[in-house]
């Protein structure tokens, strides 16, 4: 009983995060705007540090508050960049966000002592230290943006699939914005807690084998969320079990089901057809 | 003007880098593939980290050979398999992004290099070398293997040239009616691989990453001809390579973020030549029509 005591924030925080990264999972795969959550990360990242220089300690709600606001103003940028006709696919722009973001941050951790470790912090991050307070916070966090995703879910929907809301480029332009501050919100909230690995892999490994076998978009959604539970659960089992580190294991065990649903789906002998016709 | 000597084969290095990436990255932006630099190379990081373990297995006396024998074939080894795997599932059957693909590659391969490498300290440190690279101590050794491998890939595919740019050009539709289009991927993917091996060794994967996507993203912007984006690209590249490597020994700073800021800057500054020439042309066409 002790260790299920002791592994029970950790599997909630993940099933949490699943079905959260699930329904953003599945909008990105449409988009085909696979790192962006990597770029939000470093991004909010050089924002921090942005804070500690502006002379506000370390996790403190100054510095939340600078990231959150810049990562925020940087997502504002990035989904007006986009017009009407795409010069550079918008996964180069955010590879070229990336970049620069990781660029200022290296130059920046110069003139913060031991200014390197927000640069690898990012990178690492562990399940197993999750408590019931962080998950309470990640809840706190999550509720509002559930419920705009909801009650805007038809029309941010549409945007992802290329069109125009009532003809008015400008309001497409807001949902849009609406969809990438609520996503940047969930990264910027779930990466120091879980790793970068392991929030990038629920978001795109569920979403792509749900997409490559089920049709309908809220199935699709329902079934990323039970893959990258079960997932989840598998991979803390495996890394209790193995002394291994849990993000890794997980990041493992849903990568390599993610290869092994592709193959399958390559060798199998139902058309892909239907399938790619709803896309 | 001792500096410019000092500098002088970490430019070459950059040179050498920015002419083949620049190429590769017209290429990558076309697919719309970006990461795969980043990925090919924390791939052959696993192998390499494989062929580590695997070495120190059978030789008890844990010479620590950085870039022994075993790592580097393993290194190579998982990147044909890797490209093998890219080219298979490029397929009208999975409806997914090729890029999506790749991203779980790049988990998969830097969270299983994290647990192989575990058990030796400083883990940090090696992350942050491996980010940034140390192209300003390159040595003549290093020059040399990078200036082979380039030379080698890049006359191959300026041999082959129009090959690949019809196979890019038709990367998105399903049937290209190119023949043995597979063998071709897969050269495609692991010829670029042995160039990012090569790069990321010296310059780290953040500029080898830049050097990919910046100026290629800038002739993107500025041209529309194979040609004249390579010209463009190597012009921005070349120019960011020589101030970046310069004022990053006279500041004192790494040369990457100082580069990639550069880069940076050209691509910004590219970007509202196209958009001033945009207005311009608008403004000539409302008093004609």
């Amino acid at each position: 009983m002790g260790t299920l005591v002791f592994l029970a924030p950790p599997i909630v925080a993940c099933i949490i995060l699943a079905g959260m990264l699930s329904y953003f999972g599945n909008h990105i795969l449409s988009r085909g705007i696979i790192f962006i959550d990597i770029a939000v990360a470093q991004i909010a990242a050089l924002g921090t540090m942005i804070g500690i220089l502006l002379g506000f300690a370390e996790s403190s709600v100054g510095a939340q508050i600078v990231s959150y606001a810049f990562t925020i103003i940087v997502l504002g940028i990035f989904s007006v960049m986009k017009v009407k006709k795409q010069l550079l696919p918008q996964e180069a722009i955010i590879g070229i966000f990336y970049c620069v973001a990781l660029g200022m941050a290296l130059l920046l951790a110069e003139k913060i002592p031991g200014g390197s470790n927000y640069i690898t912090k990012t990178i690492t991050g562990n399940v197993l230290w999750v408590t019931w307070k962080s998950v309470v916070s990640c809840l706190f966090m999550f509720v509002p943006i559930i419920i705009l995703n909801l009650l805007l879910g038809k029309s941010i929907r549409k945007v992802t699939q290329g069109e125009i809301i009532n003809n008015s480029f400008g309001k497409t332009r807001i949902y849009d914005l609406v969809f990438y501050i609520t996503f940047g919100i969930v990264i910027v909230k779930s990466v120091p807690v879980m790793g970068i690995f392991l929030v990038f892999i629920l978001l795109i490994g569920p979403a792509s084998i749900s997409r490559m076998f089920v049709n309908s978009w809220k199935s699709r959604i329902i079934w990323s969320w039970v893959i990258g539970s079960v997932g989840s659960l598998a991979g803390i089992y495996i890394s209790y079990t193995l002394n291994i580190s849990n993000g890794p294991a997980i990041v493992g065990i849903i990568g390599i089901a993610t290869y092994l649903a592709a193959f399958a789906r390559l060798y199998s002998k139902r058309s892909g057809k239907e399938i790619a016709a709803t896309n | 003007m001792a500096s410019i000597e000092f500098i002088l084969l970490p430019l070459i290095g950059c040179l050498l880098i920015v002419m083949i990436n620049v190429y590769f990255g017209i290429h990558v932006i076309k697919r719309e593939i970006i990461f795969i630099d980043i990925a090919l190379a924390s791939i052959a990081a696993l192998g390499s980290a494989v062929g580590m373990v695997l070495f120190e297995m059978g030789h008890e006396n844990h010479s620590h050979e950085p870039h022994g024998f075993l790592p580097y074939i393993f290194s190579m080894g998982f990147i044909s398999l890797a490209s093998f795997a890219f080219t298979l599932l490029r397929n009208k059957k999975i409806s997914i992004p090729l890029e999506a693909i790749i991203g779980i590659a790049y988990a998969v391969a830097t969270t299983l290099t994290v647990i192989i490498l575990d058990k030796g300290a400083g883990g940090d440190v090696h992350v942050h070398d491996m980010l940034v690279g140390t192209i300003l101590w390159i040595s003549g050794h290093q020059l040399t293997r990078l200036a082979v491998v380039v030379i080698i890939v890049g006359a191959f595919h300026f041999v082959y040239r129009k090959k690949f740019v019809r196979l890019t050009d038709s990367f998105h539709e399903n049937d290209t009616g190119i023949k043995n289009r597979m063998l071709w991927d897969f050269l495609f993917y692991f010829s670029f691989g042995l160039v990012v091996v090569e790069a990321v060794r010296i310059a780290g994967i953040l500029t080898v990453f830049a050097f990919l996507i910046l100026p290629a993203s800038l002739s993107v912007i500025l041209s529309g001809k194979w040609i004249t984006k390579l010209i463009v690209g190597w012009l921005a590249g070349i120019v960011a390579s020589f101030a970046g490597l310069l004022l990053s020994l006279k500041l004192d700073v790494p040369s990457a973020p100082v580069i990639i800021t550069i880069l940076g800057i050209i691509l910004l500054l590219g970007y509202l030549l196209y958009k001033i020439n945009n207005y311009k042309k608008q403004i000539k066409k409302i008093p004609g029509s």
